[in-house]
């Protein structure tokens, strides 16, 4: 319990949204009962989870550098045609299905490494600002799978891989798994490791960060190498589990990703943030998600929702920032007067 | 006595926890050049925001032109003829100098179009008025930091201005740019303008002022004629004691030098610097801004490039080419500018000591906290950092404190060369003592410290040698002996190029 | 000259339109044509009226990316009001829709003052937010042709210039007009007025804008007002011209302008940009998508081309501050 209380007192604001979490939950559970808590419908969120949830996990690394990364789904998309014209065996005719698979495994991830190797160079190397960066570099990258595609999808992925997408362990999906595997990884390397500490210090203030002998161009490309392996595991998950590649898949992602992180406690000036905060968000979403569907809400309505939310949350955050200001002043002003 | 233009009556100001001022009065006069001098969070910049508007007093009285006010308002204090220029000059880097000269005024007009002929017309007429010729298209970005200050004062000037307070104006420039803008600053108060100025360098005031006055931990010392006045007597007004800090002796025996640099040259930035550093020194090393000492510091730590010459590190040629590369080889540096270029200001104590050697405290891939948290509570015991704790984060200190912290930073990379770059800009005279302590013990445990500073005591307890710059080159190396004259002080002023004594003699 | 053509974005874009523009004709003879040109302005048309407003916002140190989402509002609901009062006057729908966007504008403004976050972010929200009350609110039923008060398909066929030749009957799109006027009003407000020297004030520094005795808030307002009036207009130019209102377009085409204001040479960090660069690189843009199936490629080779012009101008602007920054000692990354 006394372990319980301290972790509330250290990060006031993931108890907060935990708390959230759990009582939307519960709600749920009441208003739609078995509907939303069957375990077919837990396992259908458990699938939708992992393709969004590596994209939102990149869109936070770019965050926590005070940037936004734009290309992430473009990039997730690209690199999933790839792999889908080496799978259809439009490239590289005659493999074997399991060196076709191999191979298409590995031009993805290689494809999203240059990608996001790319995209560091122009942050790092060139000093261009993220934003507009990786809007050049996602215009890019959807302009080579439409090239690539002419915008039609690329279907007919061999069975041996889509499995990937749709196999389960103990009744768990196995990219729900994976992503959590993930998830717990990069919670680590952030909190645990130098390079987590060098994310936080270089989000803070990136010209101290430079003058205490951190390589912030090597680093900067570091992190965009991140968000690229995070896309292409996306890309992956996505062609594997929809059975095909298209350009423009999951475009609503883009404002979702950026709620989950805002929700999520990652301010975008970079320098704060955790990632259970957005793991719970995600969560979060999911559920509210889930719960629209059963609904039947319209995909017009649901961006209604997400976009009021998003501009609440952020209203809710300022607000609750200058509350806290407000309490130090005064804090520092007794303190003063004794 | 000429007519008062400003008389600022018993004004006090607080704020969280701090008498900012305290019952201070001052009359300012047309025609004259009035200086306020006093340390750092003395209480002067309290007083030019109070006097223009930005701050309201808590308590006291502001006269302007024969009108009383006790909430004076920033617009107030404008139609009044109260002109500020701040010390980042709040100029629009991608606006010509002739738009920046004239917006001011043509926005108050209140007129809805833009009338560029207009502002054309006020940019040359402005110009003219101070007799110097700035190329009236160029943006900001393209000016001069000089010709930027002059294009200041056209603005404040433009605008109608019968006072008009100069915030440190002279920081930034070059010793040719500092004689002009003061030519230029003497002829206005020819023209019935009263000036205010602001600055820490003491040869500057002894040179334009006609009034002194001297603040302390926000209360009024007192108003001197500078006649009465000597750079002495005045640092103790400042102070409130007489400051002898001890005179740093070097007693390391190792004689083979940490540093050497040979022939060193950077186009635009410095020419033929060599010189050479052994263990236990404190070179100091002095000049005006542009001087050439920063850029200097900056090649040494990798972030300047040179163009050409030799940097010998403990007897091998280097070529450092990044402040990655300069920590492994064993070079520190405490940059210029804190709150941009030293510290985390949101991260903890402990955090930002440890940031220059993240990759040192880590083990087997993962950070050791344990290590990390002693390392913290031994800096901020060994420093005498003032923190509630070692988690407290460091933006939240005290200038003094925050200045440890960074020292300490580098401290716990042990560097065998420490370059400090105006160390004690922005730190309370208790702290200031304490870490000039530091520097020493530092040094008489082996260290090799170059000190960049502008201060002359700090340069002269500080350093057991001394290198004078001036216009991008090494003008003059002192050693102990040279040190110890009697005449140093006034020598090393001539030698930066400082009017000191020209000044004086024309008076 | 080396110096005037770097610093001079619209050079570089002008030499790219004539060099490329020579290069198709090259290729086919049929591109040099002024049916070309009158086809690449009506294209172009609705974007380069929004593309004015956007501009003023980025002048100011901020950016929009629900302005289709309001153009979208704005025509669909003018429309909407047009079939039910029964008014077929083609005044009517463009002062209303003006007039909702500039509602939606200031809200945008206000929540861009208010709550100090990047307004990528908030307009991203307010994007999804606007589309979602009319798509649930109003009405996500498309208005076919055969309902569209007809004034609307009557602005969007009507020509101001027309003439006859051997290739068929040329027409400059009426159009033509509100892109002018947007022009020619954004080049006078930027230049020419107090509030368009006070949005470039405040794009170049907050903080010397305040002190020059500049209000923040008031230019807010007015930029994205503004924006949000030109994206009102746009709104009923795109339905008259594709003759019919459709809920779900335009709103994802935000960043084809952006791009475009990008490639004009408008600095993302604000207080630098020109209408004519704006212009050029919006042009460019439609250039490309316009001819790519006269070089034999399918429109879908688009994108890759828009991608490739705007990762290098933005490589290009922005090496060339990082190395001024450096030789200056500014160390910001």
């Amino acid at each position: 319990m006394k372990r319980i209380k301290r972790l509330i007192a250290t990060d006031k604001n993931l108890a907060i949204l935990f708390a959230v979490l759990l009582l939307v939950m519960v709600v749920f559970a009441f208003v739609f009962g078995d509907s939303m808590y069957s375990a077919r419908n837990l396992r259908s969120m458990a699938y939708q989870i992992p393709e969004f949830g590596f994209l939102a996990l990149g869109m936070m690394f770019s965050f926590m550098i005070g940037g936004i990364d734009l290309s992430v789904i473009a990039n997730a998309n690209t690199t999933g045609i790839f792999a889908a014209m080496i799978l259809t065996g439009n490239w590289f005719p005659g493999l074997s299905e399991g060196t076709a698979i191999l191979l298409a495994v590995c031009v993805a991830m290689a494809s999203a490494v240059v990608f996001g190797l790319f995209n560091g160079f122009m942050v790092a190397k060139l000093s261009a600002n993220p934003l507009i960066a990786t809007l050049g570099t996602m215009t890019l990258y959807t302009g080579i799978g439409m090239a690539l595609t002419g915008g039609r999808g690329i279907t007919g992925l061999p069975e041996a891989f889509t499995a990937f997408g749709t196999a389960e362990v103990f009744g768990v999906p196995l990219i729900f798994l994976l992503f959590l595997v993930v998830a717990v990884a990069l919670a680590f390397f952030l909190g645990k490791t130098g390079f987590g500490r060098k994310l936080y210090l270089f989000g803070g203030n990136p010209t101290a960060a430079r003058f205490s002998a951190i390589n912030n161009e090597r680093f900067t490309i570091g992190v965009f190498l991140v968000i690229a392996i995070l896309s292409g595991i996306s890309g992956l998950i996505i062609i594997s589990r929809v059975n095909s590649a298209k350009v423009g898949y999951g475009d609503t992602y883009l404002l979702q990703a950026m709620l989950v992180c805002v929700i999520g406690g990652i301010h975008p000036d970079g320098g704060r943030g955790k990632v259970a905060g957005v793991v719970c968000a995600i969560l979060l979403m999911q559920v509210l998600s889930s719960a629209f569907t059963i609904l039947r809400l319209s995909p017009y309505a649901k961006k209604l929702i997400w976009g009021t939310i998003l501009i609440l949350v952020m209203g809710l955050n300022y607000l609750s920032d200058k509350q806290v200001k407000k309490r130090r002043m005064r804090a520092m002003q007794a303190k003063a007067l004794n | 006595m000429a007519e008062i233009i400003l008389r600022a009556e018993h004004i006090s100001k607080a704020f969280i926890g701090v008498q900012a001022l305290d019952d201070v009065s001052v009359e300012i006069h047309k025609g004259e050049i009035h200086c306020l001098v006093g340390e750092n969070g003395s209480g002067k910049s309290t007083f030019v925001k109070t006097a223009s508007g930005v701050y309201t007093s808590d308590a006291g009285t502001i006269w302007l032109n024969g009108h009383s006010y006790t909430k004076l308002t920033p617009t107030q204090a404008m139609n009044e003829g109260v002109q500020v220029i701040y010390q980042d000059l709040s100029l629009f880097p991608h606006m010509t100098v002739a738009e920046n000269i004239a917006i001011n005024c043509l926005r108050q007009t209140g007129k809805k179009l833009m009338n560029w002929k207009e502002a054309y017309r006020i940019a040359s007429e402005q110009t003219k008025r101070i007799g110097v010729s700035l190329d009236l298209n160029a943006t900001i970005m393209e000016t001069s930091m000089a010709n930027r200050q002059l294009t200041a004062i056209c603005r404040a000037l433009a605008q109608d201005a019968k006072i008009l307070f100069m915030d440190e104006p002279t920081t930034a420039l070059t010793k040719q740019e500092v004689d002009n803008l003061l030519k230029v600053v003497v002829e206005l108060k020819a023209a019935g303008l009263a000036i205010v100025f602001i600055s820490h360098k003491l040869d500057e005031v002894f040179r334009v002022a006609d009034q002194i006055t001297i603040f302390r931990d926000g209360k009024k010392v007192g108003d001197f004629d500078p006649r009465e006045l000597d750079q002495k007597k005045l640092a103790y007004h400042m102070t409130g004691r007489d400051v002898e800090y001890p005179r740093y002796k070097r007693s390391v025996a190792d004689d083979r030098p940490v540093l050497q640099v040979e022939g060193l040259t950077k186009k635009g930035n410095y020419q033929d610097i060599s010189f050479e550093v052994r263990r236990g020194d404190i070179l100091g090393v002095t000049g005006l801004l542009g001087s050439g000492r920063t850029e200097l510091a900056l090649s040494l730590f990798g972030l300047n490039p040179p163009d050409s010459g030799k940097i010998v590190f403990e007897g091998q040629a280097v070529s450092i080419t990044s402040p990655y590369h300069a920590k492994k080889t064993g070079i520190a540096l405490l940059p210029e500018d804190r709150s941009t270029q030293g510290m985390f200001p949101d991260r903890s104590i402990r955090e930002n000591i440890s940031s220059a050697m993240v990759d040192d405290i880590v083990k087997c891939g993962i950070l050791d906290l344990e290590r990390e948290k002693g390392l913290a509570t031994d800096s901020v015991a060994r420093l005498k950092i003032r923190t509630p704790s070692i988690e407290t984060l460091i933006g939240s200190l005290s200038g003094g404190n925050q200045q440890k912290g960074v020292i300490a930073k580098w401290v716990a990379t042990d560097p065998k060369l420490f370059i400090m770059d105006t160390p004690t800009v922005g730190v309370d005279i208790g702290s200031k003592a304490e870490i000039y302590e530091m520097i020493q013990r530092f040094a008489s445990e082996g260290m090799a410290v170059i000190m960049i500073t502008d201060e002359m005591e700090e340069l002269l307890a500080n350093s057991n040698r001394v290198m004078v710059m001036a216009d991008q080159r090494c003008v003059a190396k002192l050693d102990e002996e040279e040190l110890a004259q009697p005449d140093v002080e006034k020598r090393i002023a001539d030698m930066i190029g400082s009017a000191y004594r020209k000044g004086t003699e024309k008076r | 000259m080396k110096r005037v053509l770097i610093n001079g974005p619209e050079k570089i874009l002008i030499a790219i339109i004539l060099l490329y523009s020579i290069f198709v004709t090259i290729v086919n003879p049929s591109f040099l044509s002024l049916m070309t040109l009158f086809d690449i302005i009506r294209s172009a048309s609705c974007t380069m009226v929004v593309a004015m407003g956007l501009l003023v916002v980025m002048l100011s140190g901020g950016i929009d990316v629900s302005f289709m989402s309001v153009a979208l509002f704005g025509g669909y609901v003018s429309t909407l009001l047009m079939m039910q009062t029964g008014i077929n006057n083609i005044a009517f729908p463009f002062i209303v829709s003006t007039l909702i966007g500039i509602a939606l504008g200031l809200c945008n403004a206000l929540l861009v003052h208010w709550l100090r976050l990047p307004a990528f972010i908030i307009t991203l929200g307010t994007q999804n937010l606007f589309h979602g009350i009319m798509t649930t609110f109003i009405s996500d039923s498309t208005i076919g042709s055969g309902i569209l008060p007809s004034s609307l398909g009557r602005f969007g066929s009507a020509a101001i210039l027309q003439f006859e030749t051997e290739s068929g009957l040329m027409s400059l799109t009426a159009s033509f007009v509100p892109v002018a006027a947007a022009v020619v009003l954004t080049w006078f407000i930027i230049n020419r007025t107090m509030i368009g020297r006070g949005v470039v004030a405040l794009g170049n520094s907050e903080e010397s804008a305040v002190r020059a005795g500049f209000s923040p808030l008031k230019i807010r307002l007015f930029v994205y007002a503004y924006i949000g009036a030109l994206a009102g207009i746009m709104g009923v130019m795109y339905i008259a011209q594709v003759r019919a209102a459709y809920p779900n377009k335009l709103v994802g085409d935000e960043l084809m302008v952006i791009a475009g204001a990008v490639i004009g040479g408008t600095k993302s960090t604000g207080g630098q940009g020109k209408v004519l660069g704006v212009l050029l690189g919006t042009l460019v843009i439609y250039l490309l998508n316009s001819t790519l199936i006269l070089l034999g490629l399918s429109s879908s080779w688009n994108d890759l081309f828009v991608g490739a012009l705007l990762v290098i101008s933005v490589a290009i602007t922005s090496y060339q501050t990082r190395v001024k920054n450096r030789k200056n000692l500014i160390f910001t990354e």
